[in-house]
């Protein structure tokens, strides 16, 4: 159609898959804090699973994530809108690429099984400490609680842009797509409900949808997130 | 480029699992079916937390002499419970979580403990199960499948289970403390019951198997161990996926290689152990030492992983297919025991005992001795008889020996013997003093401590009791 140089669309973008879903029906049934229950424990409670869930199916992918195939913790290409409708198109700077805060503070570039088993580490870590997530009987929730969990679905959804920008044909040769899908649907309506999402993480530069960033559009757009 | 496509970003991807390892496959396979199962549960909870909620608002709106304050009250109780329910499901258990108050019994795979949960103060019963015995005799397969379903059930004539982990070498097994026994410890210490008696644990048993059976359930193991007694003098049927039922021992082919033993071709065990006696005493049927052998071994008998036979219908041992009939045969069984003293088929050795139920029509005998009513004779031989023959529920219902029966309301009546209890935990309702060789601590398989497991998910953490003070 047009003889600029468009890069082929992702296909977790395009049909059938992008519709491909294991639940249907809108998340407001699964994301609303239930009435009279504390707003603390309905959100532990989700953050634990979608962790949980998360790292069931990073594990069967792991095999495919490796230094070699993934020297980068990255999230794709940026694309910015073109005029025609759904058509992406490659801009000058090409990768999401996320940085893991080290030790001394310092911004570093890791690869990404590498940064992936960091943050499944941190957040398993953070799950089994009493003092973050209390379990007991009468143990109340730190008061540093909310940045805790922002902090965790933050890096909870680069793990899902990764997989998204990095492994979705394997997704698809394994026949999981419909319920990675929902798993993170779920998992943005639920952070647009309770404020946990920053946009900015899965958009690039400004103005520009990055990765998994258009996939939030486009769901929204079907009606499967709410606008 | 295809233009028949539905939508113009419509793609064709060709799906291979050549690149991936053995185990890709079947692991995404189970990721796949884990979250499935995680969203039904979700959505499940979802409701069943809507229902509590709308049924306490619609109660509270209907009582216009509460004050206001005190609905709120109340609302915000059920949202502490909902929210308690919640941090459950984030909460994993470990042996160190419980402190055992006493041993109160033993089973086939392992011991039944109180145990008291250390932050909340609750007091549970915890069954152990030896993951390697179980193993053995192919349980652990049962265990998983009849639990998640009967986890379920909210019946109130069967045992709720509150949750379970494991570490490598045990499952553990949390449930509700039945202070008041079982029905075999009652037995063995009244030896019979008076009629009336009789009635009323024999009603309460019709209708527990029904829901059992409602559940889509056969039990195949009823006997009176697993008959429990509440703090009420109430029955209620014993986690059962685990029961000896299931065991192996009671696999047709296995009742088939002993059936061909007492045929005369011995096994080698059964030679080495009874020699040519068997026989002899499988003939002359005298009753009285045989009884006394009995009593003297029934607990023994509970004790072992073989379990007893008494109470098992023909068919299972026969090949023959069969349904949920077989529980009233065992039924049957128990209240003939509950009247005469003894089981109907009891032997010196389990493989008489199969012989002679196998052989039912010339070994049912109703001795002399004992009085029995003619409603409750014909009842039992209405259960105690072939599959074709037995009596259904409902005319198990109607038979005239129920005469008076209120079935809508047997569980709000006062019970026949009613437990007296000092405290939460007393257990004198059990034979504690007989369980001395068993640790008062269980062992734990991981020596290094707390191993906790998020063990049988989606079944662990489904109990939420709206009244109770479970948690
Ligand atoms: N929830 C409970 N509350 C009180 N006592 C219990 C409870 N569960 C079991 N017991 C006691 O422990 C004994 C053994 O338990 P149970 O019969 O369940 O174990 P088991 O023998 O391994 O099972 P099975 O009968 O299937 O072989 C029972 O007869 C009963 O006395």
């Amino acid at each position: 159609t047009s003889a600029q140089p468009a890069t082929p669309k992702p296909l977790y973008l395009c049909s059938p898959f992008v519709e491909a879903a294991l639940v249907k029906g809108n998340f407001k049934t699964i994301v609303m804090q239930p009435k009279y229950t504390d707003i603390m424990e309905w959100v532990a409670v989700n953050i634990f699973e979608f962790y949980q869930n998360l790292n069931q199916f990073y594990g069967v992918l792991a095999e495919c994530c490796t230094q070699q195939s993934c020297p980068a913790m990255s999230a794709g290409p940026q694309y910015v809108p073109s005029r025609i409708p759904r058509g992406y198109f490659l801009t000058q700077n090409p990768r999401l690429n996320y940085t893991w805060i080290n030790q001394d503070r310092k911004s570093v570039q890791l690869p990404a099984p590498t940064y992936i088993d960091y943050v499944m580490t941190w957040v398993q870590n953070l799950l089994d400490d009493e003092n973050a997530f209390p379990t007991k009987s009468g143990r109340d929730f730190p008061s540093n609680f909310p940045s805790t969990v922002k902090h965790v679905y933050r890096q909870l959804l680069r793990v899902f842009a990764h997989l998204y920008h990095a492994h979705y044909p394997q997704i698809l040769h394994l026949r999981s797509e419909p319920h990675f899908n929902s798993l993170f649907a779920h998992f943005l309506a639920f952070g647009k409900e309770y404020e946990l999402l920053d946009v900015k993480d899965i958009k690039g530069q400004s103005g520009a949808v990055v990765g998994v960033g258009a996939l939030w559009e486009r769901w929204k757009e079907m009606g499967i997130l709410e606008q | 480029q295809s233009s028949s496509a539905k939508s113009p970003d419509y793609v064709y991807f060709d799906r291979t699992t050549a690149g991936f390892s053995d185990d890709a496959v079947p692991r995404a396979k189970t990721a796949q079916l884990k979250l499935e199962h995680f969203y039904k549960l979700a959505v499940d909870a979802a409701i069943e937390r809507n229902t509590r909620r709308v049924e306490l608002e619609r109660k509270l709106a209907g009582d216009p002499g509460m004050s206001e304050d005190r609905k709120q009250r109340q609302l915000q109780q059920l949202g502490k419970r909902e929210s308690a329910f919640l941090r459950l499901r984030r909460t994993k258990l470990g042996l160190d979580d419980f402190r055992t108050v006493k041993v109160i019994g033993k089973g086939a795979f392992g011991e039944v403990r109180v145990v008291q949960k250390t932050d909340t103060g609750k007091i549970y019963a915890m069954k152990t199960l030896k993951k390697e015995e179980m193993l053995k005799k192919d349980q652990l397969a049962h265990v998983r499948a009849e639990r998640d379903v009967l986890a379920e059930s909210n019946s109130p004539w069967v045992v709720q289970l509150y949750y379970s982990f494991q570490d490598p070498a045990y499952l553990y097994l949390i449930m509700e403390f039945l202070p008041g026994g079982d029905l075999m410890t009652m037995l063995i210490k009244y030896d019979t019951f008076s009629e009336d008696v009789t009635r009323f644990y024999i009603a309460e048993c019709v209708l527990a198997i029904e829901a059992v059976h409602k559940l889509g359930f056969i039990h195949r193991d009823i006997k009176p161990d697993n008959i429990l007694i509440d703090k009420d003098g109430h029955i209620k049927l014993s986690d059962f996926g685990l029961s000896t039922g299931f065991h192996k021992q009671h696999d047709s082919a296995y009742y088939a290689r002993l059936l061909d033993s007492a045929n005369g071709a011995q096994s080698p065990t059964s030679a080495a152990r009874n020699s040519v006696a068997v026989n002899a005493i499988h003939l002359t049927m005298s009753s009285k030492d045989q009884i006394a052998t009995w009593k003297a071994n029934r607990r023994k008998l509970a004790y072992s992983t073989v379990g007893t036979p008494d109470y098992i219908a023909p068919e299972i041992f026969l090949q023959k297919g069969y349904g949920n009939e077989c529980d009233w045969w065992s039924l049957g069984a128990i209240m003939f025991e509950c009247l005469v003293g003894y089981p109907p088929f009891c032997s010196e050795s389990t493989h008489d005992t199969y012989t002679k139920i196998i052989h039912f029509q010339q070994y049912l005998m109703f001795p002399d001795d004992v009085h029995l009513s003619r409603e409750a004779e014909d009842l039992i031989r209405r259960l105690i008889t072939s599959q074709d023959r037995r009596l259904v529920v409902d005319q198990i219902k109607h038979h005239p020996f129920f005469y008076g029966v209120n079935w809508n309301a047997i569980r709000q009546i006062d019970a026949p013997f009613i437990p007296r209890l000092k405290s939460i935990t007393d257990t004198s309702y059990f034979p504690t003093d007989e369980l001395e060789q068993v640790p008062e601590e269980p062992v734990g398989g991981d020596s290094a401590g707390a191993n906790k497991d998020l063990a049988f998910l989606g079944y662990t953490f489904k109990r939420f009791q709206i009244s109770s003070n479970a948690f």
